[in-house]
């Protein structure tokens, strides 16, 4: 694990450095929030929970979680999730 | 947008599958690159989802990998319609007879246009036209535009050009007329006073003359006749009617068209007033709209003032409605008032002032009625005194002038003969032509 950790760690200084964006680099999440109504994911792992209420969507090394009401997935590609609907909250889980 | 229209040709399913399996299989097929969107809750605990038609077959084998059975709920896109038209043969043929009919009658002529002719009778091209094998429902092919413009150029006299538009089902024909000079030689015209006048000068180029300098004549009267009579009249003067009209009998009148110059001195007579004290209203400039919509009778104000917020204003109402049709009149106004403030003030004039501003309001409805070449002789400018003072500054303006007053007309057969004897006797019957 520490090793990983040492890995992130230069090549975050790296993309910092060289000011490259991070989700190209550290293969990290791309989120885009349109109001509170819209959210993109770029660079997903596909989606581990789903109901109308919640939406798990797995990225990297991380789980993002979405809350809110209606909430449906408007198109899934193989690089892009939008889950649209009324969205209260968005968190990482780890 | 693009996607959807993409999607509709392609043709999509909805599908609706387990709550429980939704992420594993919604996992698989987006690894296997099957485009998903709309996932949304359905009834129970299923979920709905839209997949197009061609990933249907990859998604069955999906459902067998994960142990679960999805349904088809809705088929939806170009490839469904014609599947379900396919059914209906009577529509489609329908339609297709539609198309076929829409074409066979459109390469029909239905309508033919004859424009630009004023003299010659659109029934003499209407009949040219026919003769060369061309009525409304004609078919168009058979048309040869060419070598009917110039059947209508050969045929109908008085065309400078003809040009023949097939546009649709309307057969246009554009005809320009030859526009020949005024033909003088053929009719005999008079040289007729058109106001009265006295004649100051007279100058004859053909033509008998009737009046001489210094006469008074009227309006319509004959100045210079197209009729001369012959040379023996005039030297038997002074002789007694009835001779003049035997001999005239027997001698023939020589016919000529008039021409000539008659310039003579015309007055013109003018009055108008003018107020001392005046009421003038200027806009100020400041403005509002108002615009109202009006629902039947009832009118429902859209923007703008309930009440005009000026004193005194003047009002513009532009009213919008829709076009009728048929019978059908849409209840609906748009009202558009404009509301321009104005200001009143009380304009003063003095005598001098006021009578020179109504000498100048009178000369200027004189020029009005003045030809371009009317020279001025003379300007009169008289003040009516009214009995009791009213504020009232009234002007009469009297302007000769010196001007020419011949025009052209017909020569009338009898008119000018008579004259000659009324002349011969001393006494001149003025506008004797007019009675004939």
């Amino acid at each position: 694990m520490a090793w990983k950790d040492l890995k992130n760690k230069v090549k975050r200084q790296l993309s910092d450095y060289l000011e490259l964006p991070g989700d190209i680099m550290l293969d990290l999440p791309k989120i885009v929030l349109v109001g509170n109504l819209q959210v993109f994911i770029e660079n997903h792992r596909g989606i581990q929970e789903y109901n109308p209420c919640l939406v798990r969507v797995v990225v990297s090394d991380k789980v993002i979680e979405v809350t809110g009401e209606n909430l449906t997935l408007r198109n899934i590609m193989p690089d892009e999730i939008c889950v649209e609907g009324q969205i209260s909250s968005l968190a990482f889980l780890s | 947008m693009f996607l959807k229209i993409l999607n509709y040709l392609y043709g999509y399913v909805t599908i609706t599958l387990p709550e429980e399996y939704l992420e594993k299989f919604v996992n698989m097929a987006t690894i296997r690159g099957i485009y998903l969107w709309g996932i949304a809750n359905a009834f129970g605990n299923r979920v709905a989802l839209n997949v197009r038609l061609r990933d249907v077959q990859p998604l069955r084998h999906i459902a067998r990998m994960t142990h679960c059975r999805f349904h088809i709920i809705t088929r939806s896109g170009l490839p469904f319609f014609f599947s379900r038209l396919r059914h209906r043969r009577a529509l489609l043929g329908g339609a297709l007879f539609f198309v076929i009919v829409l074409y066979v009658l459109s390469s029909f002529i239905w309508v033919i246009d004859i424009t630009g002719n004023k003299l010659i009778s659109e029934d003499k091209i209407v009949e040219v036209i026919r003769q060369a094998g061309l009525y409304r429902g004609v078919p168009k092919w058979s048309v040869d535009t060419a070598e009917l413009e110039k059947s209508i150029m050969r045929q109908v006299n008085g065309l400078a050009w003809v040009g023949v538009i097939v546009d649709g089902t309307r057969l246009e024909i554009k005809v320009v007329e030859k526009v020949l000079p005024p033909d003088n030689g053929a009719q005999l015209m008079d040289i007729v006073a058109q106001k009265e006048g006295l004649i100051k000068q007279i100058l004859v180029l053909s033509g008998h003359p009737l009046v001489q300098e210094g006469d008074t004549v009227t309006a319509g009267q004959v100045l210079i006749s197209a009729a001369i009579p012959p040379l023996r009249i005039e030297e038997e003067d002074n002789n007694s009617a009835d001779n003049v009209e035997e001999d005239e009998q027997q001698l023939p009148v020589q016919y000529v068209c008039a021409r000539g110059i008659v310039r003579a001195r015309v007055w013109y007579d003018g009055y108008d007033e003018v107020k001392l004290q005046e009421q003038i209203k200027r806009s100020t400039g400041q403005e509002i709209t108002k615009l109202c919509m009006k629902i039947g009778s009832k009118e429902i104000i859209l923007m703008g003032p309930r009440q005009v917020p000026y004193a005194h204003y003047a009002k513009h109402t532009d009213v919008k409605r829709l076009p009728t049709w048929r019978n059908i009149n849409v209840p609906v106004e748009f009202i558009t008032v404009k509301y321009i403030e104005q200001r009143v003030y009380i304009n003063k004039l003095s005598l001098a002032e006021a009578r020179r501003l109504a000498g100048n309001k009178t000369m200027e409805k004189l020029h009005s009625k003045m030809p371009h070449n009317a020279k001025i002789l003379n300007t009169q400018l008289r003040e009516v005194k009214a009995a009791s003072d009213e504020g009232i500054v009234r002007v009469r303006v009297t302007v000769e002038t010196l001007e020419e007053i011949g025009v052209e007309k017909p020569h009338q057969s009898d008119g000018g003969g008579y004259d000659i004897i009324d002349r011969k006797d001393g006494n001149l019957i003025n506008g004797n032509q007019n009675n004939t």
